[in-house]
């Protein structure tokens, strides 16, 4: 049995929409006792069909999404790097890397620092004082990634990171990824290939509102 | 500079960068002030009530000022609401981030009230140009509340600024000498701060009674805009 530290446990997972109007209304299940684990220095998958709920789970687990059922444990910092960058499109990505710094409540010189090493281990340092909306998806994508990276989080969790990437930065991505795996950072990433399953320690398929280790 | 303060000056500069905000600061004013207050006296006839022509422009800068902090209050909930609550996740918190983002409200306020003002200074003078600009400051502020308040119910950009614009006109045709005046139409939140601005621009004071009693919708508006922002960026669950 592994005897690393768990920072991230959820238990019976449960959540349900509603959608339409009475007396068509009807309730789709969604999750239906989800058990989860990532443990520090693992490097975890979440994959599952379309629709099958990843990110419904992950927006549960990081605290954007209520659920009706279950309990969830985090430890230490968490970063979490959402499907679609949430970012502000008239800041620079200059503002928001100062921005979330101020969140994570890291001193300058460790702000200073995160910041020029992300911008030029993702190969984007030349766009620091572009807005957003002057940015194309796959730059957007990397300040997303980078933002849940600043503050070198104990649990990252990361839904389908990589999207508008190229295969080089792809490539770079999950080097990143490993590194700080075996640095002993506890990495779930919802995906759904199932060639990525080759670098990844342990993989969850959700399948019928439940995740079942693969 | 605290997080609250970079934070703050970050989701003001999101609006001030935004061309077409700057277009409308200098164009609602001159639309509402110079030329709606001219056939602002037709309507209150048509609706059995009459304004003069100073109350009228007096008027038209508060509706002026309360239009643009409407808009800019609802989108500053609806178009940031998602990256708000990762910013609140990422330990801002959702507390830090409703103090910046009424913080960012209050200069926006401060800003639609001077431009309108200014332009009711400019194109038809004010008798009393603290009380104008103080009721016209009341107006954006009450405005503020009511546009996040919208922003924290309605998530589509169409459907919101409509909703916005719905209650904005209810409340300026039923705004003093525009009806009977009667009824519901006293119970409208800029109301009294209609009264007090009519007045100004009439050249006529107000007892101090009903200054703080606007202060208080005012305040009361403030914090529902607060809470508004509070409950858009509060994370869901852990």
């Amino acid at each position: 049995m592994d005897e690393r530290e768990a920072v991230l446990h959820a238990s019976a997972i449960e959540k349900s929409f509603h959608r339409g109007v009475p007396p068509r209304r009807r309730r789709i299940e969604v999750l239906k006792g989800a058990d989860l684990e990532v443990r520090r220095g693992e490097l975890v998958g979440l994959v599952g069909e379309n629709g099958s709920g990843k990110s419904t789970l992950m927006k549960i687990v990081v605290g954007l999404l209520e659920r009706d059922g279950g309990t969830i444990e985090r430890e230490g910092k968490l970063g979490y790097c959402p499907q679609t960058p949430l970012l502000w499109e008239k800041l620079t990505v200059a503002e928001h890397f100062e921005l979330f710094a101020r969140a994570y409540e890291l001193d300058s010189a460790t702000a200073a620092a995160a910041t020029e090493s992300l911008l030029e281990e993702l190969q984007f340092d030349r766009y620091g004082g572009y807005r957003i909306e002057d940015l194309s998806g796959g730059t957007r994508q990397k300040l997303n990634l980078a933002l849940a990276l600043m503050h070198e989080p104990d649990l990252l969790l990361l839904d389908e990171p990589y999207s508008g990437f190229d295969w080089e930065t792809y490539l770079r991505f999950w080097e990143m990824s490993e590194r700080r795996r075996d640095d002993g950072m506890g990495i779930l990433i919802v995906s759904h290939f199932l060639s990525e399953r080759e670098r990844l320690d342990r993989v969850y398929e959700l399948r019928d509102g439940r995740c079942v280790e693969a | 500079m605290s997080a609250i303060a970079v934070s703050g000056a970050d989701f003001l500069r999101e609006h001030l960068r935004a061309r077409l905000t700057l277009v409308l600061l200098v164009a609602i004013p001159v639309l509402f002030v110079v030329a709606a207050a001219a056939v602002l006296g037709e309507f209150a006839t048509a609706l059995g009530g009459s304004v003069a022509g100073d109350s009228a422009s007096a008027l038209g800068a508060g509706w002026a000022a309360a239009f643009l902090a409407g808009a800019l209050g609802f989108f500053q909930v609806s178009s940031s609401r998602e990256a708000d609550r990762r910013l609140a996740l990422a330990g801002m918190g959702a507390g830090r981030v409703a103090v910046a983002r009424i913080c960012a409200s209050l200069v926006l306020g401060m800003l639609v009230s001077t431009a309108a003002f200014l332009t009711l200074l400019l194109s038809a003078g004010v008798a009393h140009p603290a009380h104008a600009f103080a009721a016209i400051l009341i107006f954006a502020l009450i405005y503020i509340g009511i546009g996040t308040l919208v922003g924290s119910f309605v998530s589509g950009a169409l459907e919101g600024s409509l909703t916005v614009a719905f209650i904005f006109l209810i409340d300026a045709f039923s705004g003093p000498g525009m009806s009977d005046s009667g009824g519901l139409a006293q119970l409208l939140p800029t109301r009294k701060a209609a009264d007090l601005l009519s007045d100004a621009g009439a050249g006529v004071g107000s007892p101090v009674g009903d200054w703080i009693a606007v202060a208080l919708i005012a305040l009361g508006a403030l914090l529902l805009a607060a809470a508004a922002f509070w409950l858009s960026a509060r994370p869901r669950s852990t």
